[in-house]
């Protein structure tokens, strides 16, 4: 394995052709003349061209990610496929042709090698001459892998280290990987480890012959990468084969499958892809939206839901508003006013403390404050976003959020295309805004039944939903306005919930087509 | 509203508008208005129906205490004060008459909602009351709004109108009369016929609101 320390940098994952047509040794080299797809912007991509859209070499998926939790909140968990096996033995082919036959979006690939522990000073010496064992159980920190693995599992983002061959030390900066449906998991010592082996759910075993494997090397390094015939062998001869019948040939026994012959052998990946398929269609249901609209129905609405108070003037404005003949003009001057109802309702559901003040005159005031650490507005592209100047008028210098989700047309489900969101919004209350929920009162209950911390507040909610998901009586057909809207959440902290997973109930939400 | 007007030229009292008890953003009002179910705590029972009090929840009492604070700085007392002039002026809106009416909407059902009458108007007092104006004319973009300015006389020290100004047909609208502070009880005890509507109502009556809020002396 000290080719790597030719390696300019990084990530492993990142410098292997992922491309099934192409060469696929895992050899850096392959990577630069691979005409990557560009990434068109995925907002006005179509969606026959998004199936398989590539952004990284790392994650494949469609314009953005569809939802990975069910209709009652609870996390789908991904499929984790390890993959173990010798140096150069078509482990990356494999796991190309498991995405792309898989066609499921949002498979993220982990690889072992970024987690090479930190070296030092005289193992960076020893690498440096060589003489360092790059293969050895002892050298990856599989603490650290199994963590991060975890975490992926549980559908948190995790930061990944980026290993530097060079100084044989983690760069400062990591890479953000989100959690996907389908996570693989390669490395030549992937089965060496209890911990990692417990978070897999299917474990393949890429074997080919050694000779093969010799060959491939031996072509890879000396066509690729100039290195003398002598020095491959004596590398090979000291540290890969025997590291390979020592650590890794054995942990062919925790494996399901054995793939032999590798990447070439296409009966064994079409059976890894029939049992994943199947594994998949028991853990991700799609029609999210349509179970959304039958579920809870014709119940009493939610105790965590808030409605503004049914003033005349609030009625009024909805009149306005709701109005077919309103100008846009008068659209956004009323709803403008209903926003700031709304919001201002909404920050007195916020938890308040006692506050005794001095006035100007001397005397003792006993007032309240807010009693919570700080607060966030979170828009959803693009009707909440007219939310945001009411927000900014009652609450100063607030910062928002945004995520867009849009849906995708090919399938009708909601799809995550983008968030950014203020930093430590997990110690923030957040006002998440929306001006429509599109599937009203039904959405509504699922807000509430699958996450009951969340406050919902809203101006109105209107009884039904069509079978178009429009909902009746309604506010603005064309654009599917629908009832205006605001979800608040509260006390994010409690459970402990990253970026990721914040977005994930946002989804509840779904957009209409713009 | 012109009987509180013609009143009020003769024998407006601002020095005790300022005294005795103390009300923040009050809106002050003809009467005829909606009855309201809701009544005033206890001890502010003995105004019967003639006073209204918006709805109190701990965010507007946060406003209230930000605005009580002498260290508040200047800039956030305009602030919370422009927040809480706002809750005061949609609910002194709330007052005005409406009628029921129903809209078709774009997905071609109806919705039963209601329309407010026109023929209103604002009045605010010089000079605390133009802090209010913005928040009225924030919610109704074409309002009418006049002015009175009430000083007290260096010689007879007695209070005298000084300025007003009203829009045309003064004796057919209904009238927002804008102050921050006066005395519910001087109020109502001469004009019997208005309504106020305030966000709270103080033993110890605070002053310099418009000094705060316009940085003047």
């Amino acid at each position: 394995m000290a080719e790597k320390s030719e390696r300019p940098c990084g990530l492993a994952i990142n410098l292997r052709s992922i491309s099934p047509t192409e060469d696929s040794s895992g050899s850096c080299d392959s990577i630069s003349d691979t005409p990557s797809q560009p990434p068109s912007s995925p907002l006005k991509s179509k969606p026959e061209n998004v199936r398989m859209f590539r952004r990284s070499n790392r994650t494949i998926y469609t314009a953005g990610r569809p939802p990975w939790y069910d209709s009652q909140g609870q996390l789908k968990e991904p499929f984790v496929i390890g993959l173990c096996g010798g140096s150069a033995s078509g482990k990356t082919t494999v796991a190309n042709k498991i995405i792309e036959q898989l066609g499921v979006p949002w498979v993220s690939m982990l690889s072992l090698d970024s987690f090479y522990k930190v070296l030092t000073q005289e193992q960076h010496e020893a690498a440096n001459r060589n003489e360092y064992n790059f293969d050895h159980p002892d050298s990856f920190d599989a603490d650290l892998a199994a963590m991060v693995l975890k975490k992926l599992k549980e559908g948190k983002s995790v930061q990944v280290p980026i290993y530097d061959f060079k100084s044989h030390a983690r760069l400062e900066q990591k890479h953000d990987l989100y959690g996907a449906n389908v996570i693989i998991f390669e490395g030549i010592m992937a089965f060496a480890y209890k911990e990692l082996r417990d978070l897999m759910d299917m474990k393949v075993f890429v074997d080919a012959d050694p000779d093969v494997r010799l060959a491939r090397r031996l072509k890879r390094d000396i066509a690729e990468r100039q290195r003398d015939l002598v020095g491959v062998l004596q590398q090979y001869n000291k540290f890969v084969k025997p590291a390979f019948d020592q650590y890794i040939a054995p942990t062919v026994v925790y494996a399901d499958i054995v793939v032999p012959r590798g990447g070439e052998n296409s009966v064994a990946i079409d059976l890894i892809i029939r049992h994943v398929r199947n594994q998949l269609e028991q853990v991700l249901p799609m029609a999210f939206r349509a179970q959304l609209r039958s579920a809870h129905q014709g119940q009493p609405l939610p105790s965590s839901l808030s409605i503004v108070e049914s003033t005349p003037q609030v009625r009024g404005l909805h009149s306005i508003i709701r109005n077919e003949e309103a100008s846009r003009d008068d659209f956004i001057f009323y709803s403008k006013r209903l926003m700031r109802i709304l919001i201002e309702h909404a920050l007195s559901l916020l938890p308040f403390t006692k506050n005794v003040v001095t006035t100007m005159e001397g005397t003792k005031y006993e007032g309240r404050k807010f009693d919570g650490k700080r607060l966030c507005g979170v828009s959803i592209l693009r009707a909440g976003e007219t939310m945001e100047p009411a927000l900014e008028s009652v609450v100063k210098d607030i910062r928002v959020g945004k995520i867009l989700i849009q849906t995708n047309e090919y399938t009708s489900e909601p799809e995550l295309h983008y968030h950014r969101l203020p930093k430590g919004i997990n110690d923030d209350h957040v006002l998440l805004m929306d001006a429509t929920v599109a599937t009203g009162a039904a959405g509504v209950h699922t807000i509430a039944y699958a996450y009951p911390k969340v406050k919902i507040v809203t101006a109105e909610v209107d009884p039904e939903v069509n079978d178009k998901f429009h909902i009746i009586p309604g506010i603005v057909s064309g654009r599917m306005r629908r009832i205006l809207m605001m979800v608040y959440h509260e006390g994010i902290s409690e459970i402990d919930i990253s970026e990721q997973q914040f977005t994930k109930w946002t989804e509840f939400i779904p957009q209409g087509k713009n | 509203m012109p009987e509180l007007l013609a009143k009020g030229r003769k024998d407006t009292q601002e020095e005790s508008l300022d005294r005795a008890r103390g009300e923040k953003c009050s809106v002050g009002m003809e009467n005829g208005v909606a009855p309201s179910d809701e009544k005033p705590p206890n001890h502010l029972q003995e105004f019967g129906p003639q006073l209204k009090i918006i709805k109190i929840n701990e965010q507007v009492r946060e406003l209230q205490t930000i605005i009580r604070d002498r260290e508040t700085e200047r800039g956030d007392f305009v602030f919370y004060a422009d927040r809480l002039i706002r809750l005061v002026v949609e609910e002194g809106l709330n007052q005005l008459p409406y009628e029921s009416c129903s809209v078709k909407t774009p997905t071609g059902a109806m919705y039963e909602g209601l329309a407010f009458q026109r023929g209103n108007c604002g009045v605010s007092i010089m000079r605390s009351g133009e802090a209010m104006e913005k928040g009225l004319r924030d919610c109704c973009r074409s309002i009418r709004i006049g002015k009175i300015l009430i000083k007290v006389n260096e010689e007879t020290k007695t209070p005298m109108v000084y300025y007003a100004k009203f829009p045309p047909g003064m004796e057919q609208r209904r009238v927002l009369l804008m102050y921050p502070l006066l005395s519910v009880e001087l109020v109502l005890k001469k004009f019997p016929s208005v309504t106020i509507l305030t966000s709270e109502v103080l033993s110890d009556c605070p002053s310099s609101f418009g000094q705060r809020y316009f940085g003047t002396d």
